[in-house]
């Protein structure tokens, strides 16, 4: 069977309330992760999200100088991708440099590779809704590769909300050390397929995961919390993406 | 010399196609570098205050069907394009084969639909409101293409976007190869999609990074890129005895700079190591690669780096050249494209041009082929691609 171990968790949330519903906690940016150079330069959600994978990584013991990672998000650096196309409107208007480096998709996982030496493959995904499952499935995929350990990033920020209202109401970040190996794991889950079944969702998470989409992790974030076997419901809108916790 | 064996099984390209600035399909981008002249020109789409060349497609594009028009963007349109013909007929016969859900999209792009949200941000600034018809997730965000291929197919499977700036064609074909070697799917559709748009020109031009005249890779009195856009798309599937005269991927090297975001390690360090990972994943030495395809963005410090990066994997015994002043950098659609050109390469045996290029800059020491030649048997190729984020890809195809 197509499985994996996972090895430890985190969760950066802009809005702690939003997850007690779901018996979850989080933190909020850590600043003495990120040095005040790379602070200075980073948007929110670049902070957030290595806030999740610095924990995650101390959590699992990972070794950061040398894991694969895989940072999914929708929207990745909207706030910057929005300024900058408010002046692109005026002809005359020049962006700032760091800025445009800034708004890449894989701006994070620059940044984390700078933060932590890491040389290993850092990779930027997105898909819609289905940002978190594929993102599952592209980590698992890498990890059957090179058989070690494995950093997953799911993450996006507040965005402006005349972009795809009510989408990026909340800022969330989560991180996930994956492994093919059992030791010292929290739980066994199969790798992501699409459900043949019809599935209930849970309405509470379906409304948090309408406004932040990266909350779409908050099934299996629960599942670990809870120690829960069983189907996990990794997406919101149908076709659904489902794992399975195993052990 | 020790046996290494891959560590990852080939996947054969059993269709691929490109739209770019030298028309539609591989024949149109063939000839287009057999010319050994560049066909870069003015920015024509939209007005910016920048003087430079890019490459803009020029050919029609077909309109996005009107089930599909909320997807609707220039991004889509090109993709929609480059679909027609062989590739498209191979995708459906796939399809037979092995049923839509078996089949993936993986599209790497660096902009994906930003033109047209754009377009849209004068209207909110002179009005406060998004223009009619404006839908963020489905046109501009980074897997709206993928997810437009995907609809427009009829497939049903994974489907996701990779964007790291311009190494992200070459890792949508990393990823379609894992897909298929860890048995996730039958097929897969990858490739890179990119189009021109303000914030690139304008963004580059911050950099100190665009050239006023034609783009000259390589040479002593290089100013700068070209910017260009693209589709490259492949269909991968697993190698077997039926599709035996495909050309091949053989593996494809990743790696990270963990240097700077927007400038590469002066010693080529990442760029280095994706090439080693991609003959190591192979089973590859050296001496087994016949061609390279340079990232040779015509920038002074990307060249220069990405030179002594190849001088320390294969010291200067490669021919190499780099045909970004034929087609312009192409951003996330360059590894893509560049990997069907390597591609092209190995089906017609010959190693294109550096067009652009009169003087080699001395302090870029590999083997440079200035214009296209055929001159001995090639068997392997690698093609290299460097984005933002010190993010590096090296692909080998394969006779």
């Amino acid at each position: 069977m197509k499985k994996l171990f996972i090895k430890s968790s985190a969760i950066c949330c802009s809005d702690n309330a939003l997850l007690v519903p779901f018996n979850l906690s989080s933190c909020d940016i850590d600043k003495s992760l990120i040095p005040a150079n790379m602070r200075r330069r980073t948007s929110v959600t670049t902070r957030m999200a290595i806030t999740a994978a610095s924990l995650a990584c101390q959590q699992a013991n990972a070794n950061v100088e040398n894991i694969a990672s895989v940072f999914a998000s929708l929207g990745g650096e909207i706030q910057v991708t929005d300024a900058l196309c408010r002046l692109l409107v005026d002809e005359h208007e020049l962006l700032s440099p760091t800025q445009f480096h800034n708004s890449v998709h894989n701006t994070t996982a620059g940044y984390w590779s700078i933060l932590n030496h890491c040389q290993a493959p850092a990779t930027a995904i997105a898909a819609a809704d289905d940002t978190f499952a594929m993102g599952l499935i592209e980590a698992w995929s890498q990890l059957q590769q090179h058989q070690g350990e494995q950093l997953l990033v799911c993450y996006d920020e507040c965005w402006p909300q005349y972009l795809a209202p009510p989408l990026g109401k909340v800022a969330f970040a989560c991180a996930f050390v994956l492994s093919t190996d059992s030791a010292q794991s929290l739980a066994e889950i199969t790798v992501p397929s699409l459900a043949n079944t019809a599935i209930n969702l849970d309405k509470t998470w379906q409304a948090v995961a309408q406004s932040a989409p990266a909350a779409t992790a908050i099934p299996l974030l629960q599942a670990l919390q809870n120690k829960s076997l069983g189907q996990i419901v990794l997406n919101i809108n149908s076709p659904i993406w489902v794992t399975e916790r195993i052990a | 010399m020790e046996n290494k064996s891959a560590l990852i099984a080939p996947v054969a390209i059993t269709a691929s196609s490109t739209l770019s600035v030298c028309g539609l399909g591989n024949e149109a981008l063939y000839q287009g570098i057999l010319r050994d002249k560049s066909p870069l020109k003015p920015l024509a789409l939209f007005n910016v205050r920048l003087k430079t060349l890019v490459g803009e497609i020029t050919h029609p594009l077909l309109s996005v069907r009107s089930e599909l028009a909320e997807y609707d963007s220039r991004n889509s349109r090109v993709a929609l394009t480059a679909l027609e013909g062989e590739l498209r007929v191979a995708i459906e016969s796939a399809k037979t084969k092995y049923g839509a859900q078996r089949i993936g999209v993986v599209i790497g792009t660096s902009t994906s639909g930003l033109y047209e949200t754009e377009t849209a941000y004068a209207e909110l600034l002179a009005t406060d409101k998004m223009p009619n018809g404006f839908d963020f997730v489905k046109q501009h965000a980074y897997q709206a293409t993928a997810r437009f291929l995907q609809l427009e197919l009829g497939l049903s499977g994974i489907c996701f976007a990779i964007s790291t700036a311009c190494s992200s064609g070459a890792k949508a074909i990393a990823a379609g190869q894992r897909l298929i070697d860890n048995d996730l799917c039958d097929a897969v559709l990858v490739g890179g999609v990119d189009t021109l748009c303000r914030l690139t020109l304008r963004g580059f031009s911050s950099l100190n990074l665009v050239s006023e005249n034609q783009c000259t890779p390589m040479d002593k009195n290089r100013q700068g890129i070209n910017i260009g856009e693209a589709a490259g798309l492949l269909l991968l599937e697993r190698s077997h005895a039926n599709n035996a005269g495909a050309i091949k991927v053989l593996a494809v090297g990743e790696s990270s700079d963990a240097y700077h975001m927007s400038t590469p390690h002066p010693e080529g360090e990442g760029a280095a190591l994706a090439m080693r990972n991609a003959l190591d994943l192979a089973g590859l030495h050296v001496g087994d690669i016949d061609y390279l395809n340079l990232h040779a963005t015509a920038t002074r410090i990307n060249d220069q780096v990405e030179s002594r990066a190849v001088y320390r994997v294969f010291s200067d015994s490669l021919p190499c050249s780099a045909t970004k002043g034929i087609t312009g950098h192409t951003l996330g659609a360059a590894g893509a494209l560049e990997t069907i050109i390597a591609t092209l390469a190995l089906k017609e045996q010959f190693i294109p041009g550096t067009v652009g290029l009169s003087e080699q800059d001395e302090e870029c020491q590999c083997q440079l082929i200035q214009s296209s030649i055929s001159d001995k048997p090639l068997k392997r190729a690698m093609s290299n691609s460097f984005g933002f984020g010190g993010n590096n890809a090296s692909v080998i195809v394969s006779v």
